[in-house]
């Protein structure tokens, strides 16, 4: 739900399902075997390795093999059907690489949900624990940090380069499936566009194309061109779908992370939040009164809460950002090359201004607007961090609805709950309901034995009170006196529970179903829509 | 003789269950039906698909005309009558068709053809456990009976229809391959169903029963064809003692109504969202809805009031409201199925569709969704599903069609525009659009200017050159080669 023109919402769509992370090689042996395979490996690796490094006719791979390392993750993934319980344990190889500062770049899916994360260098036969300093979930990128400093012995830093050219050769540096030892691989670059970032599941950014083979466990590793990094690797298509077709996240998405993080924390990407049309037609200029200059593009939509809203009008002709000329397709030169226009908004932090000049009821005008991260949007963000939450009722499970829950009921979900989750955005339904509420199961008991058809619906009321987010759940259940009645949308019939046979019933069924909290609501770093409806009601 | 095959297929049911027999055996009661089919493309509203040809077994009613299902002579182009044994044919024409009960009525143009033909009369009731025949004509006109059990009686799923009608399960295995399973199930030397799909994997059928083949006969007979009431409700189980409380309704039975079209039967009878139906013309119910069928026992209330009483026939409810139990009286009818904004079922119609400067505007209509497929609900522009699956919850105004752009073809004034598509036309010039008619006359009428196209979604608007469209508007037709640029 980025702001964006119609090509780019439709190809984001079709392509989505292919993309797949690549980086995460799920390790099968059982811990204590790894590591007595791996150090029989190692020993014979190492004596290979001081051969090869006495050769040093390529700075750019000694530096790698400096400063590449392999970054091991054991992590836990939630499992949203069962949101009270840990999730399962599994564990992962990535890459990352030293950077300035003593800190490892790597993806953020390397490390994201990790429980114990080991960082290890070629020459240093050592596993080091590493610690998340800092994630960024919406371009895929995290820095690890290691206390011992005896791990940075040797190691120098990679330099961040600039956007490589189109057919210039790169060299990817990482460790995946086929062996143990650093692998590279070499190729060129195939494109420069805007593609979605899968890992957050919502967000397009600037990535590049390349088509070296990058497989499995190449994740977070350096794509390199003389001397300097120009780019991560993290995401692909399966071999079934694409061959020869790798991404990585160039440097200007990098530094913008970096930079991002310098103040401590890191914060979410900004969003012009508007929707627009190209300018192509010209009876659709004439309209406008815009001559055929072949610049400008028309607002269509503008959602509520978001940078735009209350600065810019839908019918607005965007004539240029930033003082960059806007081509009636959207796009704008930056460096020479033609990109998207949002690419001046992604280099943004929360707090700037962009400036733009607008053409309206024929009158140039020119306007600012202070850009903010698009949260309204961060339902359709896969969650990480942030435990499932839940209430659970006589058996009657509400989970909020996100990117993550969806997921797992996609093949069950009816047409309304289908329907609330993909126009939530376009329709702003955030105004009303920053956070729908789903019945999502009805753990089987002999009280609600009656109510287990209603599993999947969209909560309306409970008790006469309107349910807007999870939060609203607990205090509406308590302000039930003897009943409680839930009402849903659309025309199904209403819950009703008796509250004396829910309280008797609630240590049978967390017993019965080892549930040991009967909620958990807190909400994290994250924040919701604030909904225009909320609004009203603080008048 | 006919005694006697009937003794000897209940004793033989469990070994071979085949026999052949010539026309006379049957007494002259089926002819083969041969439909050419041609349905029209939805996405190119202004052609058919490629046409192909549907064989069923018609049966021959006293009276000299045929019945068949509906699907098998659905988007026809031509249907044709055949007897078994010979080639000799004759056109026919469908007298009356119902799409949601699956029956067709068809009638010969040569009125002698089916002299010789004595006709079928209509056969008992069946239930569960009953057997019957299913008969098939081979390639040689020759009759194959087949044993057939019936396996369920009750209501169920039609494949036109939204609710349920009365529907036999039957097992059976049937020999022959056909491109239509439209065929008689008898008993007898009586009809007593209709066969209308078949599984050759499972050897299970779906069979119209009797009493429904009777209400469209009645109804089709008398001249004018109204087809089969409906309530317009949406109900739901009081099994759950909570919510029997909640709605304070009566120790036992009824039904809770969470919809009612104030269109429909029940709507103008006067009963609301939130009543608890008790009775309906004397039958109560249960809290499952089920009333007790002198036949069937427990059956659901859908087929007392879809199959039983006729559309002008008087209904009587008997119902609780907030505690209170009272009486309603109203009039069967169909008006909540047929009086809706969005039409579930149309076949036989040819899509109506504008196009105006290359831009592609549609009626929207069931039939276009279902072009999607069968994930058509989740494949198709979500707005237009939206609107077609809540459309009354929505209370959409039934006298308003909706009107899309469904796409848009490419050419020089329409550049800019060619990704839209599945976008809901509100407005063009500032007029509200009700439907085709209103867009067409509406574009007609502009001398010169703009036409500015104002839409539901984004984007909010577009914008067309009238002297453009009138001087390109037939040019993009000739060069897409569209036979008309407008279908209204």
């Amino acid at each position: 739900m980025k702001s964006s023109g119609f090509s780019r919402l439709r190809q984001a769509s079709s392509g989505k399902q292919d993309l797949q992370k690549i980086g995460l090689v799920w390790i099968l042996f059982m811990v204590k075997d790894d590591w007595m395979t791996f150090w029989i490996k190692l020993f014979t690796l190492a004596m290979v390795g001081l051969g090869l490094a006495g050769c040093g006719r390529d700075e750019q791979l000694r530096e790698a093999r400096r400063n590449v390392v392999m970054v091991e993750v054991t992590s836990q993934t939630w499992d949203y059907r069962l949101p009270w319980n840990p999730g399962t344990v599994s564990s992962a190889r990535g890459a990352g690489f030293v950077i300035e500062g003593k800190r490892i770049l790597t993806n953020a899916h390397v490390i994201s949900g990790a429980r114990n994360i080991t960082v290890q260098r070629e020459a240093d036969p050592r596993k080091y624990p590493g610690k998340v300093l800092h994630v960024a979930h919406d371009c895929d990128l995290a820095l690890v940090e290691i206390e011992d400093s005896e791990f940075f012995k040797g190691t120098t830093v990679l330099p961040l380069g600039n956007i490589p050219e189109l057919e210039s050769v790169v060299s990817v540096y990482g460790f995946p499936i086929g062996g143990d030892r650093l692998s590279v691989t070499r190729g060129v670059v195939s494109r420069i566009d805007y593609n979605s970032y899968t890992h957050s599941g919502r967000e397009s950014h600037l990535a590049i194309q390349i088509d070296a083979a990058i497989n499995p466990g190449n994740s977070g590793g350096p794509v390199m061109q003389d001397d300097k990094v120009v780019g991560v690797a993290f995401q692909g298509f399966r071999g079934d779908v694409a061959q020869n077709v790798g991404y990585m996240i160039p440097t200007p998405v990098i530094r913008r992370f970096l930079k991002d993080v310098e103040d401590g924390h890191y914060d979410h990407y900004v969003d012009i939040a508007i929707r627009w049309m190209t300018l192509e037609n010209h009876a659709m200029r004439k309209y406008l009164k815009r001559p055929d200059d072949g610049l400008g593009v028309v607002v269509t939509d503008i959602f509520s809460e978001g940078s735009s809203d209350g600065v810019l009008k839908n019918g607005d002709v965007l004539l240029s950002i930033d003082g960059h000329p806007i081509e009636s397709d959207g796009s704008v030169r930056l460096e020479g090359q033609p990109v998207q226009m949002e690419e001046i908004v992604e280099r943004k932090f929360a707090g700037d201004t962009v400036s733009l000049e607008v053409w309206r009821q024929e009158k140039l005008e020119k306007l600012s607007l202070t850009l903010r991260p698009a949260e309204m949007f961060s339902m359709y963000e896969n969650l990480y961090e942030e435990s499932p939450r839940y209430v659970l009722y006589g058996g009657l499970v509400f989970q909020p609805l996100t990117a993550n829950l969806m997921a797992v009921l996609m093949g069950s979900a009816d047409l309304r709950l289908r329907q609330t989750y993909s126009m939530f955005g376009q329709d702003q339904l955030y105004r009303e309901t920053p956070e729908p509420v789903v019945l999502t199961s009805i753990l089987p008991d002999p009280l609600n034995v009656y109510l287990r058809g209603l599993a999947g619906q969209v909560v309306r009321e409970i008790n006469g009170r309107k349910i807007r987010t999870l939060a609203d759940v607990l205090p509406a259940l308590e302000a039930g006196k003897e009943r409680t009645v839930i009402l849903f949308q659309g025309d199904q019939r209403p819950a009703v529970l008796k509250n004396r046979d829910v309280d008797k019933a609630m240590p049978r069924l967390m017993a019965q179903y080892g549930i040991a909290e009967v909620s958990r609501t807190e909400l994290g770093n994250r924040r919701l829509a604030k909904g225009s409806f909320q609004k009203a009601d603080s008048k | 003789m006919k005694n006697l095959i009937r003794l000897g297929t209940a004793t033989l049911l469990m070994g071979s269950s085949l026999w052949a027999a010539s026309i006379d055996e049957s007494g002259g009661s089926l002819v083969r039906v041969r439909a050419s089919i041609q349905p029209y493309d939805q996405f190119r509203p202004w052609q058919k698909k490629a046409p192909f040809g549907l064989n069923g077994t018609g049966v021959v009613l006293p009276g000299g005309k045929v019945l068949a299902t509906a699907a098998l002579v659905e988007n026809r182009t031509e249907v044709g009558l055949e007897r078994p044994g010979s080639a000799e044919k004759c056109a026919a024409e469908v007298e009356a068709i119902d799409y949601e009960a699956n029956l067709a009525l068809l009638r010969p143009t040569d009125t002698k053809f089916l002299q010789g033909f004595a006709g079928v009369k209509m056969g008992p009731t069946l239930r569960a456990g009953d057997t019957a025949q299913v008969w098939q004509l081979d390639k040689n006109g020759e009759m194959l009976r087949n044993q057939a059990e019936v396996l369920s009686a009750g209501v169920g799923r039609y494949p036109a229809d939204e609710a349920g009608f009365l529907l036999y399960g039957v097992r059976v295995s049937l020999p022959k391959r056909d491109d239509s399973y439209t065929l008689p199930m008898m008993r007898d030397g009586m009809l007593v169903g209709m066969m209308m799909g078949y599984d050759r994997d499972s050897q299970e059928g779906t069979v119209i029963p009797v009493p429904m083949i009777e209400h469209f006969l009645k109804d089709a007979l008398d001249g004018k064809y109204e087809g089969f009431p409906t309530l317009g409700v949406s109900w739901t189980s009081l099994r759950d003692p909570n919510l029997r409380e909640e709605f304070r309704t009566p120790k036992s039975g009824g039904i809770l109504l969470t919809r009612v079209n104030p269109r429909g039967t029940a709507g103008r009878a006067g009963l609301k969202e939130g009543d608890v139906l008790l009775s309906v013309d004397g039958f109560v119910l249960d809290e499952d809805g089920n009333y007790q069928d002198s036949l069937y026992g427990p059956t659901s209330v859908g087929n007392l009031i879809r199959t039983r009483p006729i559309v002008g026939s008087p209904a009587k409810f008997h119902l609780s409201r907030d505690g209170k139990e009272m009486d309603l009286t109203g009039t069967y009818d169909r008006r909540a199925r047929d009086e809706i904004a969005i039409p579930t079922l149309q076949f036989d119609v040819a899509p109506r569709y504008v196009v105006i400067g290359g831009l592609v505007f549609q009626e929207l209509t069931g039939a276009y969704l279902q072009e999607w497929g069968d994930k058509w609900s989740e494949r198709a522009p979500q707005r237009l599903v939206q609107l077609f699956s809540f459309q009354q919850e929505m209370n959409l105004d039934p006298s308003k069609k909706v009107v899309f752009l469904s796409q848009v073809l490419p050419s020089s004034i329409t550049m800019g525009y060619l990704q839209l598509s599945g976008l809901v036309l509100s407005k063009l010039n500032g007029q509200e659009i009700n439907g085709l008619k209103s867009l067409a006359a509406l574009a007609d009428g502009a001398k010169d200017g703009n036409l500015v196209f104002e839409f539901t979604d984004n984007p909010e608007r577009i914008v067309l050159d009238v002297a453009e469209v009138k001087t390109m508007g037939d040019k993009i037709g000739k060069d897409y080669g569209l036979p008309a640029l407008r279908r209204l």
